[in-house]
């Protein structure tokens, strides 16, 4: 593994990683921070203001008001932590499931190798986002079941990926040595193995982490993700679709705010691979 | 009451003046010339089409059949000289005690095969939809049809009830072609490829599932030629896309334009918006079974809490009253004395405190595909909120969220939002009856609630209505006090139908006892 | 090479048996009553006891699964509850529309992909390569559905430039109507002669088309690049330059021959994508395609459609893997070998 200041270093030399470094901490601050910044935490949260209904861009509401008087800065603000909770937590549990299958299989081969990866061949045999949209609409709309949905439907890119990284460090020098010494497979597994397939696990998560965040935003674009009164960005544009020509700004700026995070994740996600993996760097 | 509306029928839209739909209408006014030129009439709509089958239909094809089929008598709408018009028949009169109603069919109407409209095909078309009808509760009251000639129909029922509102109601009433009700008892899918068996002034041409119905104007009618000679009715169940096809000219008329919108298309010199009085009405139901919505002071204090004119605002977009219970208004028996809830916060606090209620929790559901309810549900969870009370709010389809109420009481939700509205013009023997008198096993009485009193106001108020309306309504206002009173449920707001009408048309109506449909045959190009 | 094909073609086969164990599982998983989202709120006891035994959901589930696997085979794919009309004619009168869109995406995202790959490898480390990198980031970063509003929002309401939704004027079809030919609408209008109609078409294609196709777009750009860094710093082309052959020829044809073959998968990935890039770009355009019927199914649970749909998914799928693994076996014989 390379050290921080290694890190640090690369993103000083290079201009488009540090730009997407810069969005993705800028949009965690924002995330945490949201009831401190927001001009109106209360309508951030989904709270009405019925007064305020209709209002365009200006000073007192700088990207206007929805369909429910609310401001929509403060919508969008507030809808930082959905988007970043459900990419974490996809990308977290997908991995973590991915990891364990993938290695169970690549260590162990044979039969169980056999049945988990044609496991993993059902579930790739449909397009992109296609099972995570039937399983949502089967379990029902709402953010946790987009959640578990898309976990449903992420887990066998992480499995495959482990699996062929564990089985080719399988017959290497060094995990053969330990295997023939005694040491026991868990220890095996945990120290030689599961450790080198980190980096290319860092690399796909960070790659994943933009475009799980599109796929919410998708869910919740055609009411399977988000409900309201909850502010998320997706939900939003929503709302604001059938705006678009009298009240544009209502479905303009969540849309961007969806835009900047995933251009900053995968800004950052290449970074990562670059300074990882410097042979895939073209 | 079945909702088939997809998720944005009831779309979002604003408020302010759409410089951009301005611009896009101007551009467009060539090509809405040329086709009313055509005689031809291109109508957005969300009205998708369950079932061709006018004895089977219950739902949103409603829209079309008032165009291909003929009542025996039309139920005129609010305001108008007289209370019915003659359609297939004529004349019509009816016994002393009520019990027997005599129709004079018209000479001259015939079936779009040529066929003589007569009374055996009345007596036909009715016994078939007393018999498997979508909506056949409404003949409960008819006994036997009777062939008298072939040109008089009598009706005999086994209790009072206002038969003319039966015979003109917008399901489970069309005379149909006998030859077609042979043909579908024979086989089922008789309808299905888009035919029609009516006498109306329009016949079905061609359809294509969910996108497109074709109606050419039916030569042999007996009444006016229509002035549009074909009606291109494109199934667009988004709001926001119709209005689109409205303002870029694809299409002459859109029905179903978001509430949001109106006031943009407004201030829109080439339309009007018209808002009609409608049957439709926001009902809640608490869940009166479980503690502690059992008490009514704590359902009274609820009722309080709620902020009926910003509920109005935001729902109808300024296009509703709140409701004096769950009587709409404009349709029998609403009374406009009927008391109803205000807001007021501090007392809904303390009547919550004197009940004893501590760290309430509720669970409401509404109808995801429902804009107005997706708009006004968030409000009444912060109101609830702000008198202490926690609320999880569910969007769910509402199939999903009815068979969540029907199937076991103790797991349902505690408040039960729902669009509401009568069958046929009769709220007293559908909306009083159906969602608040008592029912052994629940259907749309959805809060569970039982009063004996209230039960007997409305069984007795119902055999009254053929014979002594007056009294009938006394009573309905009686039982509609009780409402109040107990509040097993929340009455939100009526709404109005609000129609974007283009100045390019003229005669157009909407009638409230027709809510889906629209007249295309009275229609015709502005000169 | 034909036994090559043949063996990809029987483990698709396979894969697409697999894949109807997951529809089947999914549509015995449906927590709604069959009976209420069929016949409606009107439903009675007999009546959904009825349908239960019609659908055979009071027999074993093997017997279940081999029943609906017949049943697909022989076309019987259910009837959609909110149309109520057959699912596999449904998809079938609705995936000639989605298909010219994809097409049309497809060949303007790779036409224009492999020239901003060129053009940025020309200037590799520069303003421009910069440029691209960037763009071809931003493309992929982007909400295909708020795209697609805002070419709504600029285009249609700003500069009127294109129509808003659907796919031909409604005047078209009582003016210039389109003769069924092979059921592909701007197809058939283009072989019948009636240029108008295709003319018409094309104007609508342009805003959903656009949409859809940037994520390619910024997929391909990017790979072209890259491969044709790598083409370029090898011996023959230093050779080449070294023999004062033209630069454009270099680029055009000896590294440009070299640096196509691994965009293939570039382009079926992409194709892929597609196929559920459809469903948001359609809803928002209206387009009268797969897609929006899917995503009205997805949201009414219209569970016999969405089966038909995510069965269809899976073939389309499949069939792009396929062919991406045959061209990539034509151009490259080291794969036939494996």
């Amino acid at each position: 593994m390379k050290t921080l200041q290694e890190f640090r270093r690369y993103l000083l030399r290079n201009k488009l990683s540090l730009v997407g470094f810069l969005l993705v901490n800028f949009i965690l601050l924002v995330a945490v921070f949201a009831p401190w910044i927001a001009p109106s935490p209360k309508e951030g949260r989904g709270v009405e203001n019925i007064d305020h209904i209709g209002f365009g861009p200006g000073w007192h509401h700088w990207m206007g008001t929805d369909i429910l008087g609310r401001d929509v800065l403060s919508r969008v603000i507030y809808g930082a932590r959905p988007a970043l909770l459900i990419a974490i937590c996809v990308v977290l549990v997908a991995a973590t499931v991915g990891t364990i299958l993938g290695l169970i299989a690549g260590y162990m081969g044979g039969w169980i190798d056999e049945v988990i990866m044609r496991v993993c061949d059902l579930f790739l045999s449909f397009p992109p986002l296609l099972l995570a949209l039937v399983a949502v609409s089967l379990l029902g709309p709402g953010l946790t079941h987009a959640a578990l949905a898309l976990v449903i439907s992420w887990w066998p890119w992480y499995a495959r990926l482990v699996r062929g990284e564990a089985q080719s460090l399988k017959s290497r020098a060094f995990v053969e040595v330990a295997s023939a010494m005694g040491v026991s497979t868990f220890t095996i597994v945990r120290r030689h193995i599961f450790r080198n397939v980190t980096t290319p696990l860092i690399i796909q998560a960070a790659a994943d982490l933009g475009t799980v965040i599109l796929a919410a935003g998708s869910l919740a674009f055609i009411g399977l993700g988000a409900q309201p009164p909850q502010s998320d960005w997706g939900l939003m544009v929503a709302d604001g679709r059938g705006l678009v020509f009298d009240q544009w700004w209502v479905a303009t700026f969540p849309g961007l705010a969806i835009f900047i995070t995933v251009l900053g994740f995968n800004l950052l996600g290449d970074g990562m691979r670059d300074f990882l993996d410097p042979r895939s760097q073209k | 009451m079945k909702h088939f509306f997809s998720r944005r029928a009831s779309g979002t839209r604003g408020i302010a003046i759409g410089v951009g739909v301005l611009l896009i209408a101007a551009s467009a006014s060539a090509t809405n010339g040329a086709a009313a030129a055509n005689g031809i009439l291109k109508v957005a709509t969300s009205a998708a089409v369950t079932t061709w089958d006018p004895v089977q239909s219950f739902s949103t094809e409603a829209f079309y059949m008032t165009s291909l089929y003929e009542p025996l008598i039309w139920k005129n709408e609010v305001g108008a000289a007289t209370d019915y018009s003659p359609a297939l028949a004529t004349t019509w009169s009816h016994s002393k005690d009520g019990l027997t109603w005599t129709f004079n069919l018209r000479s001259g109407a015939t079936f779009h095969d040529g066929s003589v409209v007569n009374a055996a095909a009345v007596k036909a078309s009715l016994d078939s939809a007393k018999k498997d009808g979508g909506a056949s509760f409404i003949w409960d009251p008819v006994k036997s049809i009777e062939v008298v000639d072939a040109d008089t129909v009598a009706f005999h029922l086994s209790y009072s009830a206002p038969l003319d509102l039966i015979v003109s109601s917008s399901y489970g009433a069309w005379i149909v072609n006998p030859k077609a009700l042979d043909a579908v008892a024979k086989d089922a899918k008789y309808y299905e490829s888009g035919i029609d068996a009516g006498s109306g002034p329009y016949t079905l041409t061609s359809y294509s599932p969910g996108t497109e119905v074709v109606m050419s104007a039916y030569p042999k009618y007996w009444g006016p030629k229509p002035a549009y000679s074909i009606v291109d009715a494109l199934i667009t169940s988004d709001g926001v896309t119709a209005q689109q096809m409205l303002t870029s000219g694809q299409v002459d008329f859109a029905s179903n334009i978001p509430l949001t919108s109106m006031a943009s298309l407004k201030s829109n010199h080439k339309y009007k918006v018209n808002a009609y009085g409608s049957p439709f009405n926001y009902v809640g139901y608490f869940n009166t079974l479980r503690a502690p919505l059992n008490n009514p002071v704590v359902r009274q204090a609820l009722s309080m809490a709620i902020p009926y004119s910003d509920i109005v605002k935001v729902g109808g977009q300024g296009y509703a009253t709140q409701a004096r219970g769950p009587v709409p208004a404009g349709i029998f028996p609403y009374d406009s004395a009927t008391p109803q809830y205000k807001k007021a916060l501090a007392t809904a606090k303390t009547m919550l405190a004197k009940a004893g209620v501590k760290n309430l929790k509720l669970k409401i559901t509404y109808a995801s595909e429902n804009g107005a309810e997706a708009r006004f549900a968030p409000l009444i969870k912060s109101a609830f909120e702000s008198i202490g009370v926690s609320v999880d709010i569910q969007a769910m389809l509402f199939s999903q969220q009815w068979s969540l109420a029907k199937k076991d009481p103790a797991n349902a939700q505690d408040l039960f939002i729902v669009y509401y509205w009568p069958t046929y013009s009769d709220a007293g023997s559908d909306n009083l009856y159906s969602l608040f008198h008592s029912s052994a096993k629940p259907f749309f009485n959805l809060s569970y609630w039982k009063n004996t009193q209230y039960d007997d106001l409305i069984d007795k108020a119902a055999t009254l209505t053929g014979t002594d309306r007056a009294a009938s309504a006394a009573l309905y206002s009686q039982a509609m006090k009780i409402l109040y009173d107990q509040a097993p449920g929340i009455s939100f707001y009526d709404t109005k139908a609000v129609y974007v009408v283009p100045k390019a048309i003229t005669g157009f109506t909407y009638n409230i006892n027709y809510p889906f449909s629209l007249f295309f045959a009275k229609w015709s190009p502005t000169k | 090479m034909l036994k090559f094909v043949g063996k990809r073609l029987v483990s698709a086969l396979f894969v697409l048996f697999g894949a109807t164990i997951i529809t089947f599982i999914l549509s015995r998983v449906i927590p709604s009553d069959p009976a209420l989202a069929f016949y409606g709120p009107k439903a009675t006891l007999d009546q959904s006891a009825r349908l239960r035994k019609e659908m055979g959901l009071d027999q074993s589930v093997v017997i279940q699964y081999f029943k609906y696997l017949k049943d697909m085979l022989t076309g019987n794919w259910g009837y959609s509850i909110s149309t109520k009309q057959p699912v596999l004619h449904e998809l079938m009168t609705k995936v000639p529309s989605t298909l010219e869109m994809i097409f049309v995406s497809i060949i303007f995202a790779t036409l224009v992909g492999i020239l901003l790959g060129i053009w940025a490898a020309k200037n590799a480390h520069k303003f421009v390569d910069g440029s691209v990198r960037v763009f071809s980031i931003a493309a992929v970063s982007l909400p295909t559905f708020w795209l697609g509003l805002l070419f709504q929002l600029f285009f249609v309401g700003r500069l009127h430039w294109f129509p808003a939704t659907g796919e031909f004027d409604t005047e078209l079809k009582f003016l210039n109507p389109i003769k069924h030919v092979t059921g592909f609408p701007i197809f058939d209008a283009l072989i019948t002669g009636n240029f108008h109609a295709v003319e018409n078409g094309l104007w609508h294609m342009v805003l959903p088309a656009l949409t859809l196709s940037l994520y390619s777009l910024g997929l391909i750009s990017r790979m072209i690049r890259a491969n044709l860094l790598e083409v370029l710093s090898q011996d023959y082309i230093r050779v080449a330059r070294a023999y004062g052959i033209k630069e454009r020829i270099v680029l055009f044809t000896l590294a440009l021959r070299n640096a196509l073959p691994p965009v293939t998968t570039v382009v079926g990935l992409s194709a892929a994508y597609l196929l559920t890039g459809t469903f948001f770009v359609e809803d928002v355009f209206n387009w009268p395609g797969i897609g929006k019927f899917a995503t009205t199914a997805l949201l009414n649970v219209d569970y016999p459609a969405i089966m038909g749909i995510t069965l269809l998914g899976a073939m389309g799928y499949l069939t792009i893997n396929l062919i991406v693994d045959i061209v990539q076996a034509k151009l490259d014989p080291r794969v036939r070998a494996e």
